[in-house]
């Protein structure tokens, strides 16, 4: 099994995050073993953790990393790499670890739990921010959430998805990932609606709200998600699937090739600054 | 977890009350769990069905999508289906899609994204 030193991470912006997880999994083969050492990291970030807990639990991968690791208690305590899959285990960590949301498991299986699960991560989320009785707060947190793991269901043929966060009070920053181990969205393209498109193609009709179903009220899920996290929140945004990345900040957008990269499936992940005023996202759900 | 009760004392008609929370989750999320609702509502052998959204705090655009497929699906069964105790959330969230499908927007939205690659892009913001 190959040995892959999971790189320090620069900046805890999301390009940054963006850089660590593409010199991590670059030059990778598809579904390949590879054996993580985390010990260089001296703190991790949800687009870099999430992907590895995703790759870790979806392949015959490994990690190792040292008793004395700046990251190791944090990495027990949000339950990396296996997640929580149940809201009875969640609550558990929670009353346990009270400042951390571990990583949650989402199954395709069990719909209610799924729901429930989701439900109470969200919720976890917007108390972690600690801004109740801002107007329109808890529907930003809500919205993308709720639309992005639908779309793992409705869209990945997988049976699983992954979904952290966490947010840093002195930075006032949340970070959240969404990641699957699907088709990806060229695939999708190509099994529902027989376009052959490249990686980057694909991840433009997403969000020129082309969707992948027949009903042309589809479609506006990731595109929608993406104008409440940069619009209304001020936040950044990323989707990756495949070898392209798109990199949103308010009004730049920025369609990145990443070569000799491949991430089977999809992650999105977004950053967004702690709400300081009252927030209507529905003007821009279209 | 489904009560049939008498509570349109007017009318004298039964109804099926569906208490949402309880059923699904205060966050109602995921289109495909709507569909464990449609079940018991078309099952029902009321003519009206209300969805009780007591405790739910908030629904997707997916969602309120798929509960207005269902309700038009009953409309056309000439059955009722109907939602009570909503906040003023979801009752904009219902707004904004019923909207939408009645009027869809014709406006394709614009994507003109800057290409490049991953060693280009700085790590500090802005993007």
């Amino acid at each position: 099994m190959r040995n892959v030193i999971v790189p320090q991470i620069k900046s805890s912006s999301l390009v940054g995050q963006l850089k660590s997880l593409y010199e991590t999994l670059k030059d990778a083969k598809p579904n390949e073993d590879l054996n993580f050492d985390l010990n260089q990291l001296s703190f991790a970030c949800p687009l870099l953790i999430l992907p590895l807990c995703s790759y870790l639990n979806t392949t015959k991968s490994e990690f190792v990393i040292s008793k004395d690791s700046k990251i190791k208690s944090y990495l027990d305590v949000i339950n990396f790499p296996k997640g929580i899959t149940s809201v009875s285990s969640f609550h558990q960590k929670i009353q346990k670890d009270k400042n951390y949301i571990p990583i949650s498991v989402l199954t395709r299986e069990g719909v209610v739990g799924r729901e429930r699960l989701e439900s109470l991560f969200a919720t976890m989320v917007y108390k972690a921010i600690d801004v109740s009785g801002i107007e329109g707060v808890s529907n930003a947190i809500y919205y993308p959430i709720g639309e992005l793991i639908t779309n793992i269901f409705e869209h990945s043929k997988e049976n699983q998805g992954f979904i952290f966060g966490q947010f840093y009070p002195k930075k006032e920053w949340l970070d959240i990932c969404i990641v699957d181990r699907g088709r990806g969205l060229a695939a999708a393209y190509q099994q529902e609606k027989n376009l052959n498109l490249s990686d980057g193609d694909a991840i433009a009709e997403v969000m020129k709200g082309n969707s992948t179903k027949p009903d042309k009220e589809r479609g506006y899920g990731v595109r929608t998600s993406k104008r409440v996290v940069c619009e209304a929140l001020g936040g950044e945004f990323t989707i990756i699937s495949g070898s392209s990345a798109l990199v949103v900040s308010k009004d730049k957008e920025k369609l990145v090739s990443l070569p000799n990269f491949h991430w089977q499936g999809v992650i999105i992940a977004y950053k967004i600054p702690k709400p300081k005023h009252p927030i209507d996202i529905f003007p821009y759900l279209e | 977890m489904y009560k049939l009760t008498l509570i349109n004392a007017m009318k004298k008609e039964p109804k099926t009350v569906i208490e949402v929370a309880k059923v699904l989750a205060p966050i109602v999320g995921s289109r495909d769990v709507v569909d464990l609702l449609k079940a018991p509502i078309i099952k029902s052998d009321s003519r009206i069905v209300v969805l009780d959204f007591s405790y739910v705090e908030f629904i997707s655009r997916s969602a309120a999508h798929e509960l207005l497929l269902i309700k038009e699906e009953l409309h056309q069964k000439d059955k009722e289906l109907s939602f009570e105790n909503v906040n003023k959330d979801i009752t904009e969230m219902l707004r904004v899609v019923a909207a939408n499908r009645a009027l869809p927007k014709t406006e394709k939205p614009q994507f003109k994204a800057e290409k490049t690659d991953i060693n280009s892009l700085r790590e500090e913001l802005p993007v």
